[in-house]
């Protein structure tokens, strides 16, 4: 029985054609010659039956993995096409062809059973064993769907109407307000707090003024660095191991690769400072080399040019200190404003590799190294390495996820008998169906990579002694082989494809979720016995609508990223944040479940947050130096590669330490300034006291205001019922210490370094407006996004 | 802490929510934040083999078919009802068989057989992690474990590495080096010097007191489940982390040398201060597809060594009594060897158990000469033969999860049950643990 939500789902995922009459629901789609017409009395059903159960609870997850083009089946009678990697114009027409494809297998029976379930099921010969098992939800789904196309045409059975009074999905969901979106979108994007003239803007202008806003902020250095992190987040790249001048630069082919070690510092006199110079330089130079990917991430972005250029630039980035290591300085040095800065880059094109022996030459038509943007850097090779018997496996595995969005071993199949199944074949991965299933797709990306062919620190570029594996599926993409002569480019060639590929466009829309709420776009429910399948099931649906809209516009507007970022930060998704009343209902609970920013904001992020407050930084959350950042969740790039999104008691106690040293550092700091360049306490001295008038309490209650709106970005009044929390905070510490009557006249002596000038405290005043401030800066509004 | 505070935060932990739980919970957040009472076992280790072990070479040994370079089948050792693999002359450093065997075998579980059902790395850890294959959702044992027995301990589930999804029912914490806990087991004090705190005390209990008010009054008003989540782990984590502050006696003054060793000084650390239930320990490369013998003969030494010193470690520190440890990895390695004298992966392996009401001295499953499991009658836990392998079923990670589960007494808990591990009654393991 269709459900509301069934109902819901039908028709945001396809919209137009619920304008269709039920019985030519899929009467446009052009019927190819082995998509046999169907009976009229089934269309309607059927269709709907298909499109919201059949297609995403069975076909899409069980059959689509061979029963495609370029899949284990694609020999068989019954091919489907993939919709994910079809444009918008040509989606509807997939599904349709897919649903008469399975219409026409569901009519043919053997032995007076449909043959489709004998097959599903594996009573009859079928490569993928058994696929359904029949107790299984997946069965009945698939069983339900060939009664239907089989029965006779029942009034019972009547095309399904679209649900009229099903709620839209963010209905009873509160949105940020804009000014508060406004401060959100600043901090997450340029590590500073909103100015007063887009703060007026939003007043005036509201979401409309937003755009404008963020194509700005989108112009700031501190984007890039946000930008670089996140997409480091995703690539991983800094991570790779090893020396950047000996693991990236091969011994074979960049003889200068060490030119920092020949440096003189014929400036520095004594040879103290010139070590200390030398070491410095070649972590700069060191550091530049790791940075190169995420600085063609960042050219790409900055100079507007299309992002499929991750994926298809012709050429890299090199810092004056790369080039020299490159051996290509002489020769771009012009190019950069500044020859000494190791952190300036300019795109250059590497000539071809040149080896100390001719048989370690690179091959090239053009002369040059063939750069397919982020593919080819030897940054990327080198963080995910090969070996003799990973054959390139695991980059193949890590393109797909990084530029197509698809993890192959996310929810690797369950073979019946693994052992069996390598003993038996002498190439399981070529022969077996339950490996080639997979490998049929990743060896040939594999193969891709043939000629990146160096393990450990020998660099990555080098062809395999004995020529690449014979008994592996040959290199190309997805059906299409790699023509031989394309071999030299062969990064190129898989760019090119990948750029092309629908599912690129998704993959970069979803990293850019990802940058902006520290977790992963969620994935289609598995489960079909799970009671709250459908709701989880909607909440994906519509999340992937949106990822989808996006992408059709990201692809439509020269693959600008920028818009990617505007259009999330613009979406439901970002500025949802709290429900008008109180959801009891289990199913709406799980549609909502993953609705909401709502995070945690990582150590690099509380640093800047604070240095976007306070003017500077703690310093303590930093990477490395022993700092407190792996403990608070942060990455290291190799081994902690994913972020914590939940705060341990570890990272609770460093909240505390955190909350106290800020407030220790800042408040009678704050106060030794003079009052218009406070950040804190611009309207308000210490010796104003709670409860010695109305117009000091109303100071004081102004003050604790602008505390929340500075520290938390809220916008309370003065009379709230926070403020007037924080108010009885300050006031009880004042009472207390009055009733204690014996206290130092003067802060604590950790507190009051620095100031500019004295900050007597005999009221405890001062040392209370700490306390206010240890307690804003321990609350969520602060340490979450 | 008061008997209700303690009460409440349990339950609250019960929804996956820390404390945020719908109404009733004013007066239990208006009370005094007192830091929890240690928590006092049982402690959970998981030791992984990261990358794949090779089981020939441990606790099944073959000797046979050219499985074994390094050994014959008239090598293998006994030790009780445990046959292992001779390393006493081919290991390069670390504890042998021979020693570990001397040393634990009596009080040693071992399975063999174990169908991992897949050949790769990620997959397997997940599957060995959670008893889960198919699904990104489910905690590991660890976490889980950590969740229903320990949700207010500061650092509940340590992990050092592998697979370590926590199913949002619990934080993950990383400790990466004995010094970090210092640092931050006096959040309150200037430098960690209890002797200089930031706040006078008086101070110090409003803001906590000003906290739980805010805390209890926005629980009561509506919010995402993400948020409400979030508010209430913020909460808990903060108000937990008090607690950290006895753990600073047991941090031990010299940091060992061994990967293992160092984790365990961390997770011991936690143990004995009753802020931790379970820990991963992990280490890697024993993903042999090149020189199998002479990885597994470095790595398998040291990866026993490791075991040993913990166990030692938690003896001296008396609670070894208290100390459930499980020992795996996510694959086995290939009955042959490849060209270049490695092991590829093999779906086929075995795993260890040690602890209180485990009985040890025993081995449970097979594999047979060609290295594949052997069925096993779930009710009797005998290996079928060829003429009875209808009543034997192959034993796959959900089948030692569901076992760990009820061994640890969560297999009735809501959050156990939120994470369903549906195997069929007549597949229970009878008596797994003797």
């Amino acid at each position: 029985m269709r459900t509301a939500t069934h109902q819901f789902i039908l028709r945001a995922a396809f919209p137009l054609l619920l304008l269709a009459p039920a019985g030519g629901l899929f009467g446009a789609a052009p019927d190819d010659a082995k998509t046999a017409p169907m009976p009229m009395q089934h269309r309607g059903p059927a269709d709907a039956f298909f499109l919201d159960e059949l297609w995403p609870k069975v076909a899409a997850q069980d059959c689509l993995k061979c029963h495609k083009p370029g899949g284990e089946a694609e020999d068989s009678e019954f091919i489907l096409r993939d919709p994910k990697r079809e444009k918008d114009d040509t989606r509807d027409a997939a599904l349709a062809e897919n649903r008469a494809a399975f219409v026409r297998m569901a009519a043919i029976k053997k032995d007076g059973e449909s043959r489709l379930l004998l097959k599903a099921s594996g009573k009859i010969k079928h490569g993928g064993k058994v696929a359904l098992e029949p107790a299984s939800a997946g069965y009945r789904v698939l069983a339900e769907f060939v009664r239907r196309v089989n029965a006779p045409a029942d009034p019972k059975l009547a095309p399904a109407v679209v649900e009229k009074n099903a709620p839209p999905f963010f209905d009873g969901i509160l949105m940020l307000d804009d000014r508060r979106l406004l401060r959100r979108a600043t901090l997450s994007l340029a590590a500073r707090l909103p100015t007063d003239a887009e703060l007026s803007a939003v007043a005036a202008k509201g979401l409309k003024a937003m755009p404008a806003i963020l194509e700005a902020v989108m112009k700031e250095d501190a984007f890039y660095n946000r930008l670089r992190e996140g997409f480091n987040d995703i690539f991983l790249t800094l991570g790779a191991d090893g020396n950047a001048d000996q693991t990236f630069l091969s011994y074979d082919h960049f003889p200068q690769r060490h030119w920092y070690q020949k440096w003189e510092f014929k400036e520095i006199p004594d040879e103290g400072s010139r070590k200390k110079a030398g070491y410095k330089m070649a972590d700069e130079y060191r550091k530049a080399l790791h940075l190169e990917p995420l600085k063609l991430i960042e050219h790409i972005v900055r100079e507007g040019k299309p992002f499929t250029e991750i994926i298809t630039a012709d050429y890299m980035m090199v810092s004056p200190y790369g080039a020299r290591g490159y051996g290509i300085f002489d020769e771009v040095k012009a190019k950069f404003k500044n020859p000494d800065d190791p952190f300036e880059y300019i795109p250059v094109r590497l000539p071809a590799l040149k080896g100390r022996a001719k048989q370690q030459d690179q091959e090239s038509k053009t002369g040059f190294y063939p750069h397919a943007g982020i593919l080819s850097t030897f940054q990327w090779l080198c963080r995910y390495p090969t070996t003799e018997t990973n054959r390139n496996r695991l980059r193949a595995r890590m393109y797909y996820q990084h530029f197509l969005g698809v993890d192959v071993l996310e929810l690797a199949a369950r073979v019946s008998d693994a052992a069996a199944v390598t003993a038996k074949y002498k190439v399981p991965t070529m022969e077996a169906s339950e490996c080639v299933v997979c490998h049929k797709t990743l060896d040939p990306i594999a193969g891709m990579f043939q000629d990146y062919w160096k393990f450990a620190d020998a660099g990555v570029y080098g062809k395999r002694k004995d020529g690449w594996f014979t008994d592996m599926f040959g290199a190309g993409f997805e059906g299409e082989d790699m023509p031989a002569e394309e071999r030299w480019r062969a990064l190129q060639w898989l760019g090119e494809r990948t750029a092309k590929d629908p599912r690129f466009a998704v993959a970069m829309v979803e990293h850019g979720y990802y940058i902006l709420t520290g977790r992963k776009v969620l994935l289609p429910p598995k489960d079909l016995d799970d009671p709250l399948y459908s709701a989880k099931r909607r909440a994906y649906h519509e999340q992937r609508t949106r990822t989808e809209a996006i992408a059709k516009r990201f692809a439509e507007t020269g693959f600008n990223f920028k818009n990617v970022i505007q259009d999330w930060v613009m979406s439901d998704f970002y500025r949802a944040d709290g429900l008008a009343s109180a959801e009891a209902n289990p199913a709406r609970k799980a549609e909502l479940d993953d609705i909401g920013v709502v995070r945690m904001l990582a150590p690099e992020q509380v640093e800047r947050k604070v240095t976007a407050i306070f003017g500077t930084g703690w310093g303590r959350l930093k990477h490395g130096d022993g700092g407190l950042d792996m403990l608070y969740g942060g990455i290291d790039s190799k081994e902690v590669t994913e972020r914590a999104t939940d705060p341990s008691g570890a990272m609770g106690a460093i909240q505390r330490i955190l909350a106290n040293d800020i407030a220790c550092r800042n408040t009678a700091l704050d106060f030794s300034r003079a009052p218009g360049e406070r950040k804190l306490f611009p309207k308000i001295e210490p010796d104003v006291l709670p409860g010695a008038s109305a117009e000091a309490d109303a100071n004081i209650r102004e003050t604790i205001a602008h505390l929340h709106q500075q520290v938390l970005g809220r916008n309370d009044s003065p009379a709230s019922p926070e403020v007037d929390r924080t108010f009885r905070l300050f006031a009880g510490i004042v009472s207390d210490a009055a009733e204690r009557g014996k206290f130092s006249p003067d802060e604590n002596y950790s507190c009051r370094q620095g100031l500019e000038h004295p900050v007597p405290d005999p009221k405890y005043t001062v040392r209370a407006w700490r306390a206010v401030l240890t307690y804003l800066l321990r609350n969520h509004e602060f340490l979450y996004e | 802490m008061n008997k209700s505070r303690r009460d409440f935060l349990k339950y609250c932990s019960l929804a996956g929510l820390g404390f945020a739980c719908p109404g009733g919970m004013t007066s239990v957040l208006h009370a005094d934040v007192k830091e929890t009472p240690p928590y006092d076992g049982p402690f959970y280790l998981v030791f992984n083999a990261s990358g794949g072990w090779d089981t020939t070479y441990l606790m099944d040994p073959k000797g046979i078919n050219e499985m074994n370079r390094l050994y014959k089948e008239g090598d293998i050792l006994t030790k009780g009802a445990h046959k292992f693999a001779p390393t006493e002359k081919t290991k390069s450093g670390g504890m042998s068989n021979e020693e570990f065997y001397n040393e634990f075998g009596d009080e040693l579980l071992t399975f063999n057989g174990l169908d991992y059902s897949v050949n790769n790395h990620s997959p397997g850890a997940r599957y060995m992690a959670t008893g889960k294959l198919d699904s990104l959702a489910y905690p590991t044992f660890a976490a889980l474990v950590a969740a229903c027995n320990g949700p207010t301990c500061p650092l509940s589930f340590l992990t050092f590495g592998n697979y370590s999804a926590t199913g949002n029912v619990v934080a993950m914490s990383r400790v990466p080096y004995l010094p970090s806990l210092q640092k931050i087991a006096n959040a309150d004090s200037i430098e960690g010097n209890l002797r200089s705190p930031y706040h006078d005390d008086f101070a110090l209990s409003r803001i906590e007191q000003a906290l739980g008010e805010q805390h209890a009054a926005r629980a009561v008003q509506p919010h995402l489940p993400r948020e409400e989540r979030a508010m209430s782990m913020l909460y808990a984590a903060q108000v937990n982390s008090k607690a950290l502050q006895r753990v600073t006696p047991f941090i031990p003054s010299t940091n060992p040398k061994g990967r293992l060793a160092q984790q365990a000084e961390i997770a011991l650390a936690s143990f004995k201060a009753g802020v931790c239930v379970s820990a991963n320990l992990s280490i890697g490369q024993f993903d042999s597809h090149a020189n199998n013998d002479t990885d597994q003969m470095k790595l398998i030494p040291e990866f026993l060594e490791g075991i040993a010193y913990v166990l030692r470690r938690a003896e001296a520190q008396k609670i070894r009594e208290k100390l459930v440890v499980i020992v795996q990895s996510e694959m086995g390695r290939t009955p042959t060897y490849n060209k270049g004298n490695g092991k590829d992966h093999w779906s086929i392996g075995s795993a260890m158990f040690l602890g209180p009401r485990i009985k040890g001295n025993r081995v449970i499953g097979a594999t047979d000469d060609k290295q594949f499991g052997v069925p096993l009658d779930p009710k009797s836990l005998a290996c079928c033969k060829d003429s009875d392998k209808e009543k034997g079923i192959k034993i796959r990670p959900e089948h030692i999860h569901t076992a760990l589960r009820e061994h640890a007494g969560i297999a009735e808990h809501p959050l156990s049950k939120k994470f369903p591990l549906v195997i069929p009654e007549k597949e229970r393991l009878k008596g797994f643990w003797g």
